[in-house]
């Protein structure tokens, strides 16, 4: 079954992890959503930025909202799983919360730099990297 | 649902076109920097993490400006890091290097942890000052270049221009903003977003807390000479047009923290 993927602002790239996870058969789009750039704030040079890389990605650029037309999509073309990159971003979270009223929604890691306990003590910077150092400095798998 | 062209003969009618679809915005002028996954990779191609290690704090230093690629998720922190080590002999000649990646990855951290928290202070400001005391927005003069103070004035222009600027003129700018005018950082940090190309909540709003000091021990400040050690020829450091930037490390702390030395 074709799987939808939601490629957002935070991670436009064609060989992040989210695509390894909706497997081979996907619809791939992006949300030119007019109502999330202007809360967002961005200027017009960062605007120009996104949508230049958007232009070099297998990804089909959507002029909607994100929820409706992300609903619509998935209906239309009998999608049951949307697959997206994680985000810290709250107001990309807020639509993800959204989604998942309606659809099956998969969130997906980003290769990380370091792999460490998520209690770690981030109090200041060199208590972080006291324990993130050692494996910083090597190169990983990847 | 209306799809969206992807194909323009040339960067000229791209640039339009996202015009057309943003009539929100007034401005309609792109940057000299561009998009894409290929720009991305040249970039990463022209690295030099050794040189980095030895300038990065010069404003002509070989720093990446690998910013705005890693902020929209097209390199990982991970391939960077991989790219550098695979140009040295021992990771540590470029430890520096990779030092300032992890930044990035600790204040993502910190974000991941608390999202909703982004624009709130973290700890109380170190500077004598209670946040009540700072101004809430930005003035004018420093939105549009015209502080009056000329380096200052010219790094703010570069932003306006370019939507980028080096790690220490930032430093510079957010100082001025939050100790010389006494404004709150979420104001500068509110106007870096908006220009920045590679503005992104946690680098910007952590960074600005830790000049203001709500996140690190103590303010950020810079003076005249600091700037002269660091600027190249085109940046106009003359006595007279940067005055208030011309004075010892001792005499701007009293004067812009006059209380510290008072409080408990
Ligand atoms: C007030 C202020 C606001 C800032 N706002 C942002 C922002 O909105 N977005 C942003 O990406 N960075 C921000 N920074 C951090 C830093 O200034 C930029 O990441 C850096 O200048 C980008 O240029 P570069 O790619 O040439 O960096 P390089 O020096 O070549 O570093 C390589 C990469 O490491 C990361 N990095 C380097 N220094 C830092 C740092 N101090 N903190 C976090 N990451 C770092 C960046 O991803 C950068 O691309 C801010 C710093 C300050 C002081």
């Amino acid at each position: 079954m074709t799987a939808l993927v939601w490629l957002h602002e935070d991670a436009l790239r064609h060989d992040h992890p989210v695509y390894t996870a909706a497997g081979e058969d996907v619809i791939s789009c992006f949300f030119w959503d007019e109502d999330y750039l202007q809360k967002m704030d961005y200027g017009f040079k960062r605007l120009v930025f996104i949508y230049e890389t958007l232009c070099e990605l297998p990804v089909t650029i959507i002029h909607d909202s994100t929820v409706e037309g992300l609903i619509r999509l998935a209906e239309n073309q009998s999608c049951e799983t949307i697959y997206i990159p994680a985000t810290p971003n709250p107001l990309l979270q807020e639509i993800i919360v959204e989604l998942e009223h309606r659809l099956l929604v998969v969130i997906v890691e980003d290769t990380p730099f370091v792999s460490l306990t998520k209690d770690l003590d981030m109090k200041r910077f060199f208590r972080y990297w006291n324990k993130a150092k050692k494996l910083a400095m090597q190169p990983s798998d990847s | 649902m209306i799809e969206l062209e992807k194909i323009f003969t040339n960067r000229k009618l791209l640039v339009k076109h996202v015009s057309e679809i943003s009539p929100w915005l007034q401005d309609s002028n792109a940057s000299s920097i561009t998009g894409g996954i290929s720009q991305a990779e040249r970039q990463l191609q022209d690295i030099d993490p050794i040189e980095y290690c030895r300038t990065r704090n010069f404003l002509n230093g070989k720093v990446t400006k690998l910013s705005p690629y890693i902020r929209h998720g097209m390199l990982t922190l991970d391939r960077v890091r991989n790219e550098a080590l695979s140009l040295c002999k021992d990771p540590q000649q470029i430890e520096k290097f990779i030092q300032e990646l992890a930044w990035r990855d600790y204040w993502q951290r910190i974000y991941q942890r608390h999202p909703t928290h982004i624009w709130d202070d973290i700890e109380s400001y170190k500077t004598g000052f209670q946040a009540d005391e700072y101004e809430d927005e930005l003035s004018a003069d420093i939105a549009t270049a015209n502080t009056g103070v000329a380096c200052i004035d010219q790094f703010i222009e570069t932003l306006l221009r370019t939507g980028y600027m080096h790690n220490h003129t930032r430093m510079y700018v957010a100082a001025y903003i939050v100790h010389w005018r006494r404004i709150k950082w979420q104001a500068g940090a509110k106007w870096f977003l908006h220009h920045l190309i590679d503005g992104d909540p946690a680098s910007n709003n952590f960074s600005w807390q830790w000049v203001a000091s709500t996140f690190s021990n103590k303010p950020y400040i810079f003076n005249l000479d600091n700037v002269r050690k660091y600027a190249h020829a085109e940046i106009n450091t003359n006595s007279s047009e940067n005055a208030v930037l011309d004075a010892s490390y001792e005499i701007l702390t009293l004067n812009l923290f006059p209380n510290k030395g008072t409080e408990q």
